[in-house]
């Protein structure tokens, strides 16, 4: 067992262990975004152009570099606290799959908020939520929901 | 809260009243509440999640004001007694033979004022709780950063399984009466009434409905407050 934790964990460079605090940093910035368009929307006045428009651009804008965050040896073989499951690299098609269907996504919802049109949005915002969901259920440990994620 | 003598069966057999309808009713609701909120938790199912809590909070305030404005012994002042009366009362749960309380008993009230202390907790974390995605989060979860609503979910997950260890400790209660005690102490959370050895000494003291009504409106109006009053302002 040990002998294949060693085997492993000989995959993981430091260069792909230094991806996994920034990915985690990115990750929750675009959670943070989505948050903030979502409390901004519940309000009788949203406010478009200081809090909706410039938050679906950082979903957008970020997710164009998702994929590039999960180099091969950044998952727990890494010794390094990560929900990344293994199986993002071994079923990494389908992965990568999900990934560019929420980058396509992103990318309308960005368009979308930019018509102002809150009912449009929320539309938009569960869309984008399940593209984000496909990947989660599948390629994050559920691990998270009970620990904190610090 | 007084002891009242169990069963004889030479007796002429009286119905006791002790739990008027709403005081059942919320018991119930809340089991059911309590179920949803933690199968849709679980399912990941969010958005049954928060209105299954929005229900427990309404429950929670209404059982607050019932607790001082509800039929006799539904209030706080019929149960919450001293240390020194709990301690008295907890010497004779080793007795097969001690009479039934009326109401909650002593060491009830206990659980009464805990359960509702850490649903209280759990909801109250959950109002301010976001899940991960950031896709769904509580009411209030605006006065909160992303980082520390994602803290604050994790407490809310924390309690809740307080919560079950609290609802455990209380089934536990409830089966150690029904077989070392025989005392059952379902059938009158579900009927509201228990059958004793007539005549009846002590019996419900009942509120009009309005009391009910006004009690609801409050609770319609606390949870609406906390769910919509602040975006509705804003």
């Amino acid at each position: 067992m040990g002998f294949c934790l060693a085997a492993v964990g000989a995959v993981a460079g430091p260069a792909e262990i230094a991806q996994i605090k920034p990915r985690q940093d990115k990750l929750r910035d675009m959670g943070g975004a989505l948050k903030a368009i979502d409390d901004e929307l519940k309000k009788r006045t949203v406010d478009w152009d200081n809090v909706v428009v410039p938050n679906t651009q950082t979903i957008k804008d970020r997710s164009g570099y998702l994929l590039n965050w999960f180099p091969k040896g950044s998952g727990p073989e890494s010794g390094v606290k990560t929900y990344a499951l293994p199986a993002i690299w071994q079923k990494n098609d389908d992965f990568v799959k999900l990934g560019k269907a929420m980058q396509a996504e992103a990318a309308k919802f960005a368009q979308v908020a930019g018509t102002k049109n809150p009912d449009a949005l929320r539309t938009e915002s569960t869309a984008l939520g399940k593209a984000c969901k496909a990947c989660h259920d599948n390629y994050r440990s559920p691990d998270y929901e009970k620990e904190n994620e610090d | 809260m007084s002891a009242v003598p169990v069963m004889d069966e030479t007796a002429t057999p009286a119905k006791l009243r002790i739990w008027d309808g709403p005081t059942r009713l919320m018991h119930w609701l809340l089991v059911v509440l309590i179920a949803v909120c933690w199968w849709s938790g679980i399912q990941d199912q969010l958005q049954v999640h928060l209105y299954a809590g929005y229900g427990i909070l309404w429950i929670v305030v209404l059982r607050l004001y019932w607790g001082f404005a509800g039929s006799s012994t539904a209030r706080f002042a019929h149960f919450v007694r001293g240390p020194r009366h709990m301690l008295d009362y907890a010497r004779t749960l080793h007795r097969r033979d001690s009479a039934h309380s009326y109401g909650h008993n002593p060491l009830g009230a206990i659980s009464v004022l805990v359960m509702l202390g850490v649903v209280l907790a759990v909801v109250g974390l959950g109002l301010f709780a976001v899940d991960v995605d950031g896709l769904y989060s509580g009411p209030l979860s605006s006065f909160v950063s992303f980082r520390t609503g994602r803290h604050l979910a994790h407490l809310h997950y924390r309690w809740f399984e307080y919560l079950l260890a609290v609802i455990a400790l209380h089934l536990a209660a409830v089966v150690f009466y029904y077989i070392y005690k025989r005392q059952n102490l379902v059938f009158p959370m579900i009927s509201g009434s228990r059958t004793v050895a007539g005549p009846v000494e002590e019996d419900l003291r009942t509120v009009p409905v309005w009391r009910l009504i006004v009690g609801a409106a409050i609770a319609s109006a606390v949870v609406w407050a906390v769910v919509y009053g602040y975006y509705y302002f804003s």
